[in-house]
């Protein structure tokens, strides 16, 4: 048994640097006054900045620490690069929007950070048993988030639902763990390969877990038939916290789902590959279809959400060098075009309420052409247009499905494109062709075009020079594969 | 000694047992109930596991859970009790104020 | 990297860049004297070439820039310009200036933004006809949908929202198939050289197994018929046409449906000699009912534009039957009536622009008697109807009558049917110009002849109209080395039929390419 090392405490700095952020964030709150929370805002993002920093400094260590249960690797810091990120636009989002929600507590940064944490834990985990905690501790913290609008009682419904199903969930995924440790006698990733590859065991057990961990990871993706929360999740909670948790989760959820199945699973490989191959067809499918009937723009981003889910897994289905790395900068991309189609959400006001329908977005471009147009490149994105990043994304994503074989998957991923082009053009179309109604108050404080500007600057560079995020993931992933 | 596999087959049966709970009550708090019950069939399994394979883990895993599920329960019955506050009533059917 | 070298990039990106400074400016009359100036600016560039280096490399190319851009899918930024891509960049730059100077009054609404769009379309038309990697090209071709949408959709009339959504729904689904198709040929080439790139060169040696290169070629033939475009896929273009905006219309007419021949001149058929020479029959078939289909329903329009649009598909359809034949004859036919379609299409496109300016409507029974009232405006419309129709000494008659060469050297009976679609265009050409510019007046409003700045649009067109139709050799001469280097490998495969040494007849002759390169 190896004996603890220093190694232990590197390979967690930088899930402890954001923990004691949270605590940090939790302890100031304390000291301020009410309406100065935004100042907690700017800590956590100041804070999320020195993470990432120390975690980059961390890049190209291979650490196997906490006796097989925690591992830093590319892989992992990839991911954590991508949370960081993501927490710190959605906390620049948030800033203006919770203080007209009423919600502008120090707790909401906090939960967000713990999220974060949990996210972090999710994408290191090497084995069932922490990335089962890292899974627990992100989901309590944005059920919570959810909620957090407590006037409203949409918010409060969109908590309750997402609770009870993502609590549901986590039962099967345990139970899934549990018959995985009765049958290989670990949760270990690389002593389940060990045990699957040395051929001891290979009944109808072990492809029941594996179906297990599939209905519970793909809960967390919101991957159909597992996406029945998400249209009332997304459109309950606050935009900021729909924000962050279209992302957030979703590429925590992959981080994980990918680490267990490609390193614990491959000995079942063609088993899976059909299961999650169903999984992707259906989630393109209902996501893209049913999309265009929608008119409330946040529920229109959430069957967008589980179509795009549905594009990442035709990456994982294909495996493989090529087939991981993609889905790695799908969701990467998807981070950036996503949370700037909500920050536009969060940022557009009409008559004094909350623009969340469709058509409050007609005429935009003729009151504010600034924001029609990151509306648009965002829009442009999530349908696969270059010179966005979306289109790389897909892009890569098709091209490792054809190179594995799966053409037909990525035929039908194609053809749900040009589906969903509709939807999304919808939008640009509401803004550009109709003339405005109402009065548009477009609640844009710094920290939010700040945020957008990120957000837009993301896409459209890996868009146009996505050779560096490609190098990343693809050496991101050399140790793993 | 009871063989491993009446454990397993009664963690089977208690899961099924709570996801049956979660589907067929409309009462919330039962809904709760039903996914309490199917971590404990988890906790269960781990335990039969661990008396398999003579090893202590899957006893430390059945804390790490039990511990696990207050905390859920806690934020599950904090939610519970405000909505019963604010709508009188904790019949899932209640809630829908979002419908496609 | 030379003074060439600079030369295509400047082509390609100059007007992208200027279009930020455009879309910056308060007043909508700097937005278009800064687009008048970058248009007038790449035209000049685009003559360069003309005057300055017309000796080809020895791999067929006047000029190429390779730069690595995305290594890790083994993308270049690859343009090359050779005889065909110097005319067809010539005409877009043509085209484009003429489209700033038909919106000079038209367009007051949002001008700096419409200027916007021109500007970057103009980038990517350009990238479209220049791209020598797969990758690259499918890039242009996708971007190009974006402004195409945006100018029909703000600036048109009419259901003008429904028609930019058709037209891009239409289009962005037939190009999502040739994505498939490109990243496909991709991986075969990938896995049997070993080295993964896009480069048009090195794909065109790629071995494709006869079942698989069927299923290629058709996802590419369909991306590029929906632009063209052919018979069944083409009911998006008369609603786009009549509800875009003048200078829309002469870009989509002009430019958007040559890329659509392009790419198959360019890659679908050097890309698959074999499935391509399989396809032949169903190619002739699409184009030769093309061809008489438009003219029939051309013939029952009412709306000027429309009918115009319906004429353009018929052309399109000569240009179709003539790529289908490739001999170097029908194909130089193809490339030369490609431009001329442009000039004279968008000529006639501008013309009805023109007087849907003065009596706001395009209804060909509105008018009459034009030329009494107007004879200016009437003796151009004539000229370009007469033009369009084929008359001998004017530019389509050059064009068609290689192409019907050419038809008939393969296909003699499809060469008649063809000729007899010629009358068929004769008819309801002379009845527009019958209608329009005879008989007795249908309102006695007032109507001005030619302002200035209309006269400066439409004597170039009339002047490249004579001049090319008296000496079609100007653009021939350019365009006959190239077509003979297309030709050849696809020929082989035709008249080898489908014996097993055809299949290593292209990529020998690609490799031969290739090694004769510095």
């Amino acid at each position: 048994m190896p004996s603890f090392s220093m190694d232990n405490m590197v390979s967690i700095l930088p899930e402890m640097i954001v923990l004691s952020l949270a605590l940090a964030v939790l302890m100031f709150d304390l000291a301020l006054p009410k309406d100065e929370k935004r100042y907690l805002a700017y800590f956590s993002v100041a804070g999320l900045a020195i993470a990432g920093y120390q975690t980059m400094n961390l890049a190209g260590l291979q650490l196997d620490t906490f006796y097989g249960m925690f591992v830093l690797d590319g892989y992992a810091i990839f991911f954590k690069v991508l949370f960081y990120i993501a927490a710190a636009i959605a906390i620049l989002i948030s800033i203006g929007y919770v203080k007209g929600q009423e919600m502008d507590k120090g707790e909401y940064y906090a939960l967000i950070l713990f999220a974060t944490a949990g996210m972090m834990v999710m994408a290191s985990g090497a084995d069932l048993i922490s990335i089962y905690l890292g899974l627990e501790l992100m989901a309590l913290s944005v059920y919570i988030l959810a909620g957090f609008m407590r006037g409203s009682m949409k918010s409060n419904e969109a908590a309750l639902k997402y609770f009870l199903l993502g609590a549901f969930s986590s039962g099967i995924l345990l139970y899934g763990i549990a018959i995985i440790y009765g049958v290989t006698g670990t949760t270990n990733l690389a002593g389940i390969a060990a045990f699957i590859q040395s051929g001891q065991y290979s009944g109808p057990a072990l492809t029941l877990a594996m179906i297990l961990l599939v209905a519970g990871f793909g809960f967390k993706v919101a991957a159909v038939p597992f996406h029945m929360w998400v249209p009332d999740v997304y459109e309950g909670a606050p935009t900021s916290v729909t924000a962050f948790m279209s992302v957030g989760p979703k590429a925590a959820g992959f981080a994980a789902f990918l680490r267990v199945f490609t390193t614990a699973l491959p000995g079942i490989q063609p088993d899976w590959t059909v299961i999650i191959a169903s999984l992707a067809i259906m989630s393109m499918l209902i996501g893209n279809v049913v999309a265009i009937s929608q008119t409330n723009i946040k529920r229109m981003l959430a069957y967008s959400s589980i179509a795009h889910a549905g594009y990442a897994m035709v990456g994982f289905v294909s495996g493989g060098m090529q087939g991981v790395s993609s889905v790695m900068m799908y969701l990467f991309i998807y981070m950036f075009m996503n949370l700037g189609a909500f920050g536009m959400v969060v940022m557009l006001r009409k008559d004094g309420v909350a623009g969340e329908e469709l058509k409050d977005f007609a005429g935009l471009a003729k009151k504010n052409r600034t924001a029609a147009l990151l509306m648009m490149v965002f829009m442009f994105s999530l349908a696969g247009i270059p010179p966005t990043a979306g289109f790389m994304g897909k892009f890569y994503v098709f091209m490792a499905a054809i190179d594995a074989g799966f053409t037909w998957l990525a035929i039908i991923g194609v053809m749900m494109s040009a589906v969903s082009a509709y939807f999304y053009l919808r939008v640009i179309m509401y803004m550009y062709m109709k003339e405005p109604e109402g009065e548009f108050e477009l609640a844009a404080p710094l920290s939010l075009k700040l945020a957008m500007a990120v957000a837009v600057l993301g896409v459209l560079y890996i868009g146009m020079a996505p050779a560096g995020l490609i190098d990343f993931a693809r050496i991101s992933i050399a140790g793993m594969m | 000694m009871v063989p491993i596999s009446h454990i397993l087959i009664l963690a089977g049966m208690i899961f099924a047992l709570g996801v049956v709970c979660v589907f067929a009550h409309r009462n919330i708090l039962m809904i709760l109930i039903g996914v309490e019950i199917m971590l404990n069939a988890a906790g269960l399994a781990f335990v039969a596991g661990s008396m398999r394979w003579g090893m202590p883990e899957g006893q430390i895993f059945v804390l790490f859970l039990m511990a696990m599920a207050a905390s859920e329960v806690s934020v599950g019955l904090a939610l519970v009790v405000y909505l019963h506050k604010r709508k009188r009533s904790v019949n899932i059917d209640d809630f829908n104020e979002m419908k496609d | 990297m030379g003074i060439r070298q600079g030369i295509l990039l400047a082509l390609v990106f100059v007007p992208v860049l200027a279009a930020i400074p455009v879309l910056l400016v308060p007043s909508g009359r700097a937005a278009r004297l800064i687009a008048l100036i970058i248009t007038a600016f790449e035209l000049a560039l685009s003559l360069v070439p003309f005057a300055v280096f017309m000796q080809p490399r020895p791999d067929g190319w006047l000029v190429r820039l390779d730069l690595s851009w995305i290594p890790a899918f083994g993308i270049n930024f690859s343009l090359g310009l050779d005889g065909i891509s110097l005319l067809m960049a010539a005409l877009t730059a043509f085209l484009f200036m003429l489209s700033v100077l038909v919106s000079w009054d038209a367009i007051r609404d949002k001008s700096p933004m419409f200027h916007f769009m021109l500007l970057v379309m103009e980038t990517c038309v350009m990238g479209v006809f220049l791209s020598t990697d797969l990758f690259l090209f499918y890039l242009f071709w996708e971007v190009m949908l974006v402004p195409m949408f945006f100018l029909i959709g703000v600036w048109g009339h009419g259901r003008k929202v429904y028609s930019a959504v058709k037209f891009f729904v239409y289009t962005f689904t037939g190009s999502l198939f040739m994505l498939l198709a490109i990243i496909g040929l991709y991986v075969i080439h990938g896995s049997q050289a070993g080295e993964y790139t896009f480069a048009l060169e090195a794909l065109k040696s790629t071995h494709v197994e006869p079942a698989t290169g069927l299923w290629l070629f058709a996802a590419f033939f369909i991306g590029f018929a929906v632009k063209v475009p052919v018979f069944p896929i083409h009911s998006w273009l008369p609603d786009a046409h009549t509800d875009a905006p003048t200078a829309g219309s002469v870009i989509l007419a002009g430019l958007l449906l040559k890329t659509g021949a392009y790419g198959l001149i360019r890659f679908g058929f050097p890309l698959f000699p074999e499935a391509s020479a399989a396809y032949i029959p169903v190619i002739l078939a699409v184009g030769i009912i093309g061809v008489y289909y438009a003219a029939w329903i051309a013939y029952a329009q009412e709306d000027m534009k429309r009918l115009v649009a319906y004429s353009s598909i018929s052309h399109l359809g000569f240009v179709v039957l003539g790529i289908a034949a490739w001999n170097e004859v029908s194909l130089a036919g193809s490339v030369l009536q490609m431009v001329n379609h442009g000039i004279t299409t968008g000529a006639l496109f501008i013309m009805v622009g023109m007087l849907d300016e003065r009596m706001h409507t395009r209804d060909i029974s509105a008018f009459g008697g034009l030329w009494s009232k107007a004879p200016g405006l009437s003796a151009f419309f004539l000229l370009f109807i007469v033009s369009s129709l084929g008359l001998p000494g004017l530019n389509n008659f050059a064009g068609e009558l290689l192409i019907l060469v050419g038809l008939f050297k393969e296909y003699p009976y499809l060469a008649a049917a063809a000729f007899a679609g010629v009358v068929f265009t004769l008819i309801y050409l002379l009845r527009l110009a019958q209608k329009v510019l005879f008989g007795p007046p249908a309102t006695d409003a007032e109507f001005h002849d030619l302002s200035p700045r209309e006269a400066a649009i439409l004597v170039p067109l009339a002047i490249l109209v004579v001049v090319i139709g008296l000496y079609p050799r100007i653009l021939i001469g350019p365009i006959e080395g190239p077509i003979k280097a297309l030709v050849s490998p696809v020929a082989a495969v035709k008249t080898a039929g489908a014996t097993p040494q055809a299949a290593t007849a292209p990529a020998q002759t690609a490799a031969a390419d290739r090694g004769g390169t510095p």
